[in-house]
């Protein structure tokens, strides 16, 4: 599937976690104290316990429930039932790709050496849940879900599909520099309404 | 596979607080329960009566042939203890993963934060586990932990020592350094209800040298304790315990946990958990 928008930059400010869900694989997207950002299975190896539940401290990430730290390239670097313990390398979050570009979080399932998509000359605006599944979503935009679609409009609008489950999508709104970020979201708002009416 | 868990004994009422029949759930199975003028009942689907036992506070049922008699707690009986009757709470996880998490202690400063743990007192020391053959039951003795606030009763942080025992699948006793009384041991016990697979009520009850505290103040610690819990339980994934070595990864604070899961896969009991890697 490649690169898919699985959040907004600004929704995830550095030090924080939290749980986003790509066509039914659950991550854990977080944003370490300098700014990097990381997206991982959501599950901590040790327990099964969700790391989107965890806490960022600089730049690594630790699981709620026994305190195992992560570092950015998801192996565990400290575990505090045994200070003094190196851990063993084998223990690691499962990572994947991740990378923040103009404002929107990429992520991808599966390895790509491609860049993340462009959105022109647009601003992420907000993101929407749409109560209908992917199929019906690119049935009723109309073409297949890239990365990116441009909807255009006033605000030269373009959305970033994000499959969640067979009943689901996110959707990230983006629009040209100096639109109304309320007008945009009616739009996006009626968007969603008349979607769900034709897709119900 | 689910083993041979009908021939377990499992706790499905509170004494005191059983005053009518009403349904619940064992096993995946409905029955009914309810108070009677001598002892009080259980009753399968169909109607048929079902082995019945009351002890500590609780009503303990078997769906199929006891294998052996329900356990005994003979600390439980000395004159002076408080016996609490918890109440009830049901989380949305696996009876396996329930007892667990009781068993475990690593994740006290993190769960319990500046109640059972803090940090940077995280350092699990090693201590002694075993499954005695005799018994067969999985004891874990010489479990040593800091802790801020002990107990409802504890005013400053002091070195807890533990000892685990587990005589049921779905049970746990847990004796623990008693700070009014130095020598003896307060217990508290988790006694789960598989309600299904991944569904349990978990009957808390406990035997304390406590002379301070209300009961009211002894219940609600020990609920905020599990309700803290709770938030970890409905959040592991999968809900079902791993029984597979592959699908998680033990330290040697987990020796407990090792051990639990070792003899669940030794006495066939595999109600509640998942048995190869997903």
């Amino acid at each position: 599937m490649g690169w898919i928008a699985g959040g907004l930059c600004a929704d995830v400010p550095p030090g924080t976690v939290v749980p986003i869900c790509v066509d039914g694989v659950d991550l854990a997207v977080w944003c370490s104290q300098k700014g990097t950002f990381s997206a991982w299975g959501d599950r901590c190896p040790h327990r099964g316990m969700r790391l989107s539940h965890g806490f960022v401290r600089g730049e690594t990430l630790s699981c709620i429930y026994h305190g195992w730290q992560y570092d950015e390239a998801g192996s565990c670097a400290y575990i505090p039932a045994h200070p003094a313990l190196t851990p063993p390398k084998t223990i690691c979050a499962k990572s994947y790709l991740c990378s923040a570009k103009d404002g929107v979080i990429w992520v991808s399932l599966t390895e790509t050496t491609k860049e993340p998509p462009d959105i022109g000359n647009r601003k992420p605006v907000r993101s929407l849940p749409f109560d209908c599944s992917p199929g019906d979503l690119g049935r009723l935009l109309k073409t297949n879900l890239h990365p990116v679609i441009v909807v255009g409009g006033s605000s030269d609008l373009a959305l970033a599909v994000q499959p969640v489950s067979d009943r689901t999508c996110m959707v990230h709104a983006l629009a040209a520099e100096g639109h109304d970020p309320k007008a945009v979201s009616r739009q996006l708002e009626d968007m969603r309404r008349a979607f769900e009416e034709q897709a119900a | 596979m689910t083993g041979n868990a009908e021939n377990h004994w499992y706790p499905v009422a509170m004494l005191s607080g059983l005053t009518e029949a009403r349904e619940t759930l064992l096993l995946g199975r409905q029955i009914t329960v309810g108070p009677g003028e001598d002892v009080a009942w259980a009753k399968s689907a169909d109607g048929s009566p079902m082995p019945v036992v009351e002890r500590f506070g609780h009503l303990w049922t078997c769906p199929g042939e006891p294998r052996k008699d329900l356990f005994s707690i003979p600390e439980a009986d000395a004159p002076g203890r408080r016996l609490v009757d918890v109440g009830s709470v049901k989380v949305r996880c696996s009876p396996l993963r329930a007892v667990e998490n009781f068993l475990d202690i690593a994740h006290f400063p993190f769960v319990h934060t500046d109640i059972l743990g803090a940090e940077p007192h995280t350092e699990v020391e090693r201590y002694e586990v075993e499954i005695q053959d005799d018994t067969d039951e999985v004891w874990a003795k010489k479990v040593k932990f800091h802790q801020p606030q002990a107990a409802k009763s504890a005013t400053t942080g002091i070195m807890t020592e533990y000892m685990y025992r587990v005589p049921e699948p779905t049970c746990s006793v847990l004796y623990k350094t008693c700070p009014p009384r130095p020598g003896e041991w307060d217990i508290i016990t988790l006694f789960v209800q598989p309600l299904t697979e991944e569904w349990c009520e978990v009957w808390p009850w406990m035997a304390l040298y406590d002379d301070e505290s209300t009961m009211s103040e002894m219940v609600s610690f020990q609920q905020m304790i599990f309700l803290q819990d709770r938030s970890i339980l409905e959040n592991q994934i999968p809900r079902k315990l791993p029984l597979d070595p592959g699908m998680e990864v033990p330290t040697q604070a987990d020796m407990t946990s090792v051990a639990y899961r070792r003899w669940l896969k030794k006495i066939g009991f595999g109600y509640g958990a998942q048995l190869v890697a997903a």
